[in-house]
């Protein structure tokens, strides 16, 4: 990936930072729900998870995904793929956050 | 088999308005305990006391029940609800069932001159509402198979609430003294128990036990992946309803008395509830997130209450005081277990949805605020406190046969309850959320009795 793809992965990233997880309160990136951001002719490739599969809050993290990306300049289209593979931990979760939440750092 | 599994389940849209009128027939009941209606001043069985009894059983706690399944069983198996416009007849006619029913217990007891098919008809309404609800559940259960174990609580619990129905719809036809209903003369001596267990135990409880084990995994972030997880409570579960079903049933049918069967189903219920206890604790052990939110807490509290139950329950049997005692008993459960573990949820599933359905949909395009933004905490602690306190105090009231003391007590529970149905509301309203973030551009303040999906 060129420099400017670089560029445009990390404003994606940052730009995904005003979904949040209404129920842990911070936002999807900093929880480590975004495994992977691609660019690929201008098309962005997210892929991500959530908490649990069949919570009604997942559609709305995909869309809320889409939507965010969809706002960097430079982004035409986006891709996102919801998958449960691996599961989410709470061992993904930035440092920070992850004792603003009061979360055991081990176990 | 089903199709593949869903990511995301969308809200149903009727599932508010259950609770709605869930919380008006606690307080409906509630109100009248003050004033002195039904036990303990009336006979635990007379009529008056079955108003109130089956406001709260009905009214309150399978309403409420039904509509968090409604929005809850498609999340245990990762499948839409099978019928969505099934709820809002099933709603209806559990409404109007049940305020026939009442009607046909007030005639019963004399207060007005009503007809004989009151009861009857309120009990045939309400079962075809709850055929509603078990069918559209049952066919949402069955696309997810195999089913994971706080699925297979709930199949119990469907099954359970079938026979509670069944004997109810019987001792109508007894009461309102009908030719098919002198059939069965000795049917309410013998049936009322089966009635009770598998009306508060396995349609309330043990439904109740299978959805906690999910939600309590997901508010504490306990990992619940093992899939024995809640396997020998169920099995203990099942075991006592069954035995209380076949052998209430055969001692019905030889009039044998039904003291054995209650006591070896009460042997398997201690053993499920042990076991139902261990696993709670091993999730609250192995818990990701160690500071446990309000509701959890308050859960706990409820917990205590079913804790109580069970070491009182069985002291009293030892000393053979249980029958005298069973008025309190029952409030315990009804109350302070059950009530209190519906209020203690509520508290977060009703700002969780209102969350998602205001916020959810401008996800990704503005700041929005966290779940936790729609309550007041400590608002909420004190009503949950003055709940838990005037509860605990009610019971032990009843079991000294202060009856006036009774009543204080229970308009403290009626002001809490008051307290935190102000709370859903607020919730509902949007009206703890700070600005700017409470109405980003494009969300709407969401109907106060029912949810746009």
């Amino acid at each position: 990936m060129t420099a400017s793809g670089d560029d445009l992965v990390a404003q994606i990233r940052q730009a995904l930072k005003v979904v949040i997880d209404p129920e842990l309160g911070h936002n999807i990136v900093d929880l480590g729900f975004v495994y992977d951001v691609s660019v690929n002719d201008g098309v962005a490739h997210i892929t991500m998870t959530a908490t649990t599969r069949g919570c009604p809050a997942a559609s709305f993290l995909k869309e809320g995904v889409a939507n965010s990306a969809c706002l960097v300049p430079g982004v035409e289209s986006v891709d996102v793929t919801m998958t449960f593979e691996p599961a989410w931990n709470p061992s993904m979760i930035s440092p920070g956050v992850r004792s603003l939440l009061g979360f055991a750092e081990v176990n | 088999m089903g199709s593949k599994p869903v990511i995301g389940t969308s809200l149903c849209k009727w599932t508010v308005s259950y609770f709605a009128l869930a919380v008006v027939w606690l307080l409906l009941a509630e109100v009248l305990m003050v004033a002195g209606f039904g036990f303990p001043h009336d006979d635990i069985g007379g009529p008056d006391t079955l108003v109130i009894v089956h406001m709260v059983c009905i009214g309150w706690l399978s309403m409420v029940l039904c509509g968090a399944l409604f929005q809850f069983v498609p999340v245990l198996v990762a499948k839409p609800l099978y019928a969505e416009r099934w709820t809002l007849p099933a709603l209806a006619l559990l409404t109007l069932g049940l305020i026939v029913l009442l009607a046909g217990f007030l005639a019963l007891g004399g207060h007005f001159d009503g007809p004989r098919w009151l009861l009857p008809v309120g009990a045939g309404l309400l079962m075809a509402g709850f055929t509603l609800v078990v069918a559209n559940l049952g066919m949402t259960l069955w696309s997810g198979r195999p089913l994971p174990e706080p699925a297979r609580f709930v199949a119990i619990g469907l099954a359970c609430i079938c026979v509670t129905a069944a004997f109810g719809g019987m001792f109508s036809l007894v009461l309102s003294g009908t030719a098919v209903g002198a059939l069965w003369p000795d049917l309410l001596v013998s049936g009322v128990p089966i009635h009770a267990i598998a009306g508060l135990g396995g349609w309330l409880t043990f439904t109740a036990m299978g959805v906690s084990y999910r939600l309590l995994a997901m508010f504490m972030l306990a990992p619940d992946g093992d899939a024995r997880l809640g396997r020998l409570a169920r099995r203990g579960g099942a075991a006592a309803l069954a035995v209380t079903f076949v052998g209430g049933v055969l001692a019905l049918w030889k009039a044998t008395g039904l003291n054995l069967v209650l006591l070896l189903a009460g042997a398997a219920a201690l053993l499920s509830l042990a076991a139902y206890g261990r696993d709670v604790l091993g999730l609250y052990r192995i818990r990701k997130r160690r500071a446990l939110e309000l509701n959890t807490r308050m859960s706990v509290l409820a917990l205590g209450s079913l804790v109580a139950v069970a070491i009182l329950g069985a002291a009293f049997a030892v000393t053979g005081s249980l029958q005298s005692h069973a008025g309190a008993l029952a409030f315990l459960v009804a109350v302070g277990w059950l009530s209190g573990l519906v209020l203690a949820n509520l508290y977060k599933i009703v700002p969780f949805l209102t969350w998602l359905e205001t916020y959810g949909p401008v996800m990704g395009r503005a700041p929005t605020p966290r779940v936790q933004d729609l309550v007041a905490k400590r608002r909420a602690s004190k009503w949950f406190g003055l709940f838990f306190a005037g509860t605990w105090g009610a019971t032990l009231l009843l079991l000294l046969d202060a009856a006036l003391g009774f009543r204080i007590a229970v308009a403290v529970v009626t002001l809490a309850t008051l307290g935190l149905a102000e709370e859903f509301v607020r919730a509902r309203r949007l009206a703890d959320v700070a600005e700017p973030l409470r109405l980003p551009a494009g969300a709407i303040v969401p109907h106060l009795l029912v949810s746009r999906n």
